[in-house]
């Protein structure tokens, strides 16, 4: 067994989500990305003298949404408290969090693995927050903006219950899934609104004891979660297998070297002096006002598969795939409304799509080809002016160029030809220039019908409707 | 009595800074009144994480409704240093 | 007339008929100001030009306006209030020179019915003393004895107004902050149940024990403010909803009820043979009134000083992290850390009492010692709130005098913190119980020093306190202001 297989590696995930309300969590000001500097704030958000929080009851409700969907208990009493520490971007020297009586606990999310098998990975706790400014460290100082202080966010826990970086992955995903189709967080990581830290140990597989767990921060992009997680597994391991003891700390990910690095020296134990906030009363999640959020639920992942395996008839693994993102989904949803041809949609979409997708490195929402070109593509093969086959060449070309098929068509000429009389002239061509295969056929070697299809096809340069084509081959062979 | 390193730690908790006068009178008047609630050891009490002080009809909640604040001006007027219209700390500050 | 010592309801009437203009009045009170605020050092700020300006405009508008409930009252404000424009220092050398941004709730309700500010007042840094001597901006002087303290908090608050240099005034207590100036200084000192006044725009001292409230001279002048400034404000989650009643309606309509005093004697030991003396008088007055006394006892008011001296500095403690340099206030120079610009600005800006009570409330929150500290206290606070809840079912009130002693001389107490906080002995256990709590004068002792009687009332049942008190305040005559308030300094 390898070094890295006499291992296993233990991953929890902690995902700060931001939710998409009107205004902040405790205040007025809009809960918006991308102000001027310190336009986007009041009194309350800027900790000034005399201010007071008061609770976004829409945060609540996409809070107590996230947690319904991911199966969690949700506590009819929970506490806000005040989690204190000092730093430049925390203006009121403490951070509004919820802290031994967070609002849900207990839930799970199940992610399916690449090799098919389904995962179910246990969530420890959602809580609310409010977000603290930015700083930037520049040469001669630091720099505090405080436009993204008081945004409302979940912080949503993981059981330490991932094994591998691609299970982190799924985990991450599905959760990400989730959130934008329930309508809860925007899920933009690089706008800062799904951050993502990690925390891992290794140990010997079969050991009961977790190992010395590290905190990866600053994940924030889909493409660097596994990457970075996996680094980290291989350095522990080596670590300890060089004898080495894993030091407890916080590294995080360098995108450009590709590795982990320390951010803080030594580990600070914080003494954050939780006590419940005083300017807040308990936060009661009444039972009707639980069946209201959940009558108001948005279709779900697992809900939308569904729905889509039985009205396109698609199998489970195909309706998934399509439902793996909200886009993905929305963008199939257009394509099927078009061309009224489900199985084909859903063809185009995974097998030519998304491939082309993937290996550009673009996400569904940048797609050439919108939903109505390639509903378009599959209403003329549905009606005879092309085949399917040159569809494929079509649709190349509509990828590289953005065009619809129907100017791709007209530049290259490649309307399907279905006219009988040329094509028995292109067929009767074919049949008097192969004198001796002909001969075989009519002695019984029927087999060389796929050959003479074959030079007729190529006679009329691949735009022979093919079906017709076969039946007027056999029909001219036979005569 | 409370040792002078728990003063210290606690000052450097609360983040202010002591002079030697200030942490031998913290050091006594903190001892005196630790000292005089230990009384509070004698009441019977159970075991209650939340003690209600907040009326039972107040209203924790407000509607998602944005309305931005008019005097940024005040706001950043009051700042001792501003560079970009952030606020400005002329030392480098750790990570954390 | 002698502007400076009428009371609110005076001025109203004497607009009604217009006898005077606000213009009058208010130049008539700056002037106090003026000539005898040195002696006391209850002002931080006045802004005689703009008040003089807001004061004239009034005068234009007596036709409509004149109905307003507070038209052109003059009222100082305690400098722990944020007043969008004026300065706010909380007595605090870490908020000199910050101008407020914004106005406090129960501030803008006032000037929307028609009063005037005419200054911001001194009080103890950060609301936490009992003489006024802890205010970075220098000591108040009790307008009876110039040697004395005013009490405190709000010294500069009741100061203010017993020497006739506002017609009422607006303070903050949290454990007594209002009620005992006011007890010291010879004035009627609300203190409104918790949640019954807004708390935004107040710099926060301790979250679940602040209430704004009124100095005044009268009770009716503390109703008529109540009543304007009191009720659900949006902006703060603690507030009640319940409707505020017209107190001054049901002040007359409430006045013939006799009502039941309850007293606890155990809890009365220890407190000066004068004002004993007094408070026995006022007991004796309102038997008279038909009203009767009963021994009540509230066996865990004993642990008040302990269970907020737990609880205030830990809320505290929390509350003025914010106070740290970067964002506004006072910044420490040449700091060469951010851990030195954070310790080094609050060492230097915040003053030797408030220190102590944020390190008391830092150990008192730190891991290891929250449950048998703070979380203790609270549970001790329910046993405090459960003792008057029994109590109520047997009176009406629960009677006490509002402090221990009389105005005590200026450096008397302040080498000791623990004596100090000991004034507040009868106040305290209000503020953890979150009940009403009224001080209305109930004599002078030998020294010409003013005495106060403190009546405590049931969860928002200031309707019956006012009631109460007014009846008391007939038969007690009116009550002597100190001789500067004639203009004799």
């Amino acid at each position: 067994m390898s070094e890295v297989e006499k291992y296993e590696a233990v991953i929890g995930l902690e995902v700060h989500a931001q939710l998409m309300t009107a205004s902040k969590m405790f205040c007025r000001c809009p809960n918006q990305f991308g102000s001027l500097p310190n336009t986007n704030v009041c009194p309350v958000c800027t900790g000034q003298p005399g201010s007071l929080p008061v609770i976004n009851k829409k945060a609540v409700e996409l809070g107590v949404r996230a947690a319904t969907a991911l199966n969690c208990e949700i506590h009819s009493e929970s506490v806000f408290a005040r989690k204190n520490y000092f730093y430049p971007d925390l203006p009121k020297g403490y951070q509004i969090s919820q802290y031994e009586k967070p609002y849900s606990t207990h839930g799970n999310i199940t992610v399916r693995l690449k090799n098919g098998e389904e995962k179910r990975i246990g969530i420890t706790r959602i809580h609310f927050e409010e977000d603290a400014g930015k700083s930037n460290h520049e040469s001669y100082g630091t720099l505090v903006n405080l436009n993204r202080a008081g945004v409302p966010l979940i912080e949503i826990v993981s059981e330490p219950d991932m094994r591998t970086a691609h299970e982190a992955g799924q985990y991450l995903r599905a959760l990400h899934s989730i959130l934008r189709y329930a309508d809860i967080c925007d899920g933009n990581m690089e706008e800062g609104n799904f951050r993502c830290d990690a925390n891992i140990s290794v140990r010997l597989r079969g050991a009961e004891k977790f190992g010395t767990k590290v905190e990866l921060k600053n994940i924030n992009s889909f493409k660097f979660v596994e990457k970075a997680i996996e680094y980290e597994v291989q350095r522990q391991v080596f670590a300890i297998e060089n004898g080495e003891k894993i030091i407890q700390q916080t590294r995080s990910w360098n995108s450009a070297k590709n590795v982990t690095e320390v951010m803080r020296e030594k580990e600070q134990a914080h003494d954050y002096r939780y006590f419940p906030d005083p300017d807040l009363p308990k936060l009661v999640i009444s039972s009707s006002w639980l069946d209201q959020i959940k009558k108001e639920m948005p279709e779900l992942p697992h809900q939308a598969s569904l729905r889509f395996k039985q009205a396109f008839d698609l199998s489970d693994y195909d309706a998934s795939v399509l439902t793996s993102s909200k886009e993905l989904a929305q963008y199939f949803e257009k394509v099927v409304a078009q061309s009224k041809n489900g199985k084909s949609s859903a063809n185009w979409v995974m097998n030519e799509l998304l491939g082309r997708l993937n290996a550009a490195g673009k996400e569904i929402d940048s797609s050439p080809v919108s939903a109505t070109q390639l509903a378009e593509l599959i209403q003329k093969i549905d009606s005879g002016e092309i085949s399917g086959k040159i569809a494929k060449t079509v649709f190349e070309e509509m990828f590289a160029t953005s065009k619809d098929a129907g100017s791709i068509i007209k530049e290259k000429g490649l309307v399907q030809i279905s006219d009988l009389g040329a094509l028995e002239k292109a067929v009767l061509k074919v049949i008097e220039s192969n004198p001796s295969q002909l001969a075989d056929y009519k002695a019984g070697k029927v087999k060389l019908l796929g050959f003479f299809v074959g030079q007729a096809m190529k006679e009329t340069k691949g735009q022979a409707n093919p079906s017709l084509l076969n039946e007027l081959v056999k029909k001219l062979l036979d005569r | 009595m409370l040792s002078r390193d728990e003063v210290l730690k606690i000052a450097k908790l609360a983040r202010l800074t002591l002079t030697e006068e200030e942490i031998a009178f913290y050091q006594k008047q903190l001892t005196r009144v630790l000292g005089h609630i230990q009384d509070l050891n004698q009441v019977p009490t159970s075991n209650e994480t939340f003690v209600q002080h907040v009326p039972l009809d107040a209203e924790p909640f407000r509607e998602d409704k944005a309305e931005p604040f008019a005097n940024h001006e005040g706001l950043m007027g009051n700042a001792p240093a501003v560079e970009n219209n952030c606020f400005l700390l002329p030392t480098i500050v750790e990570h954390s | 007339m002698e502007f400076g010592t009428q009371t609110i309801e005076a001025l109203l009437s004497g607009y009604q008929k217009k006898e005077f203009k606000p213009s009058e009045v208010i130049g008539a009170y700056l002037e106090n100001i003026s000539a005898r605020d040195k002696k006391l050092n209850s002002f931080l700020q006045v802004r005689a030009e703009e008040t003089m300006a807001k004061a004239k405009a009034l005068d234009g508008k007596m036709g409509e306006a004149v109905n307003l409930p507070l038209f052109g009252i003059p009222i100082a404000v305690k400098d722990n209030f944020l007043v969008e424009g004026w300065q706010a220092t909380a007595g605090s050398k870490v908020l000199s020179g910050y101008v407020s941004p914004y106005t406090a709730t129960s501030v803008k309700k006032l000037q929307e019915m028609g009063a005037v500010i005419v200054g911001k007042v001194n009080c103890d840094e950060f609301a936490m003393g009992s003489s006024n001597e802890n205010s970075a901006y220098g000591p108040v002087r009790n307008p009876w004895d110039l040697e004395r303290v005013p009490g405190g908090s709000s010294g500069g608050s009741s100061a203010a107004v017993a020497a006739g240099l506002a017609a009422v005034s607006l303070g903050t207590d949290t454990g007594g902050s209002i009620r005992q100036p006011a007890s010291l200084c010879g004035l009627v000192g609300l203190k409104p149940s918790y949640g019954r006044v807004s708390r935004y725009g107040i710099v926060a001292y301790a979250s679940s024990l602040d209430q704004v409230g009124p100095f005044s001279k009268t009770v009716w002048d503390s109703a008529r403010v109540l009543e304007v400034m009191a009720g659900f404000d949006n902006r703060d989650a603690t507030t009640s909803k319940r409707p505020v009643p017209r107190y001054t309606e049901e002040l007359k309509s409430n006045s013939k009820r006799a009502f039941t005093l309850g007293i606890s004697r155990s809890w009365l030991e220890g407190v000066d043979p004068d004002v004993a003396k007094s408070f026995e008088a006022a007991l004796e007055a309102f038997k008279k009134l038909g009203g009767k006394i009963v021994e009540i006892d509230l066996p865990h008011t004993k642990y008040s000083l302990s269970t907020y001296y737990l609880i205030a500095p830990s809320e505290a403690s929390s509350n003025l992290a914010r106070y740290d340099g970067v964002h506004y206030g006072y910044r420490t120079q040449n700091a060469k850390s951010s851990e030195e610009l954070y310790s080094r600005s609050r060492g230097e800006g915040i003053g030797r009492e408030v220190k102590l009570r944020i390190m008391l409330g830092t150990y008192a929150l730190s891991a290891g010692y929250y449950d048998a500290f703070y979380l203790k206290a609270n549970q001790v606070r329910k046993k405090i709130q459960e003792d008057f809840e029994k109590a109520f079912t047997q009176c009406d009130f629960v009677a006490t005098p509002t402090s221990p002693s009389t105005a005590f001389k200026l450096g008397e107490k302040t080498d000791d913190p623990l004596k100090m906080y000991l004034s507040d002995i009868f106040t305290l256990p209000v503020n953890l119980a979150g009940l009403p709590g009224l001080s209305i004068p109930c004599g002078l002792d030998s020294k010409n020093l003013p005495i106060g009687l403190q009546l405590i009332g049931k969860p928002f049942g200031e309707s019956d306190l006012f009631a109460a008190a007014h009846s008391y305040e007939q038969v007690r005559g009116v009550f002597p202001l100190p001789s500067i308030a004639k203009g004799k300094g």
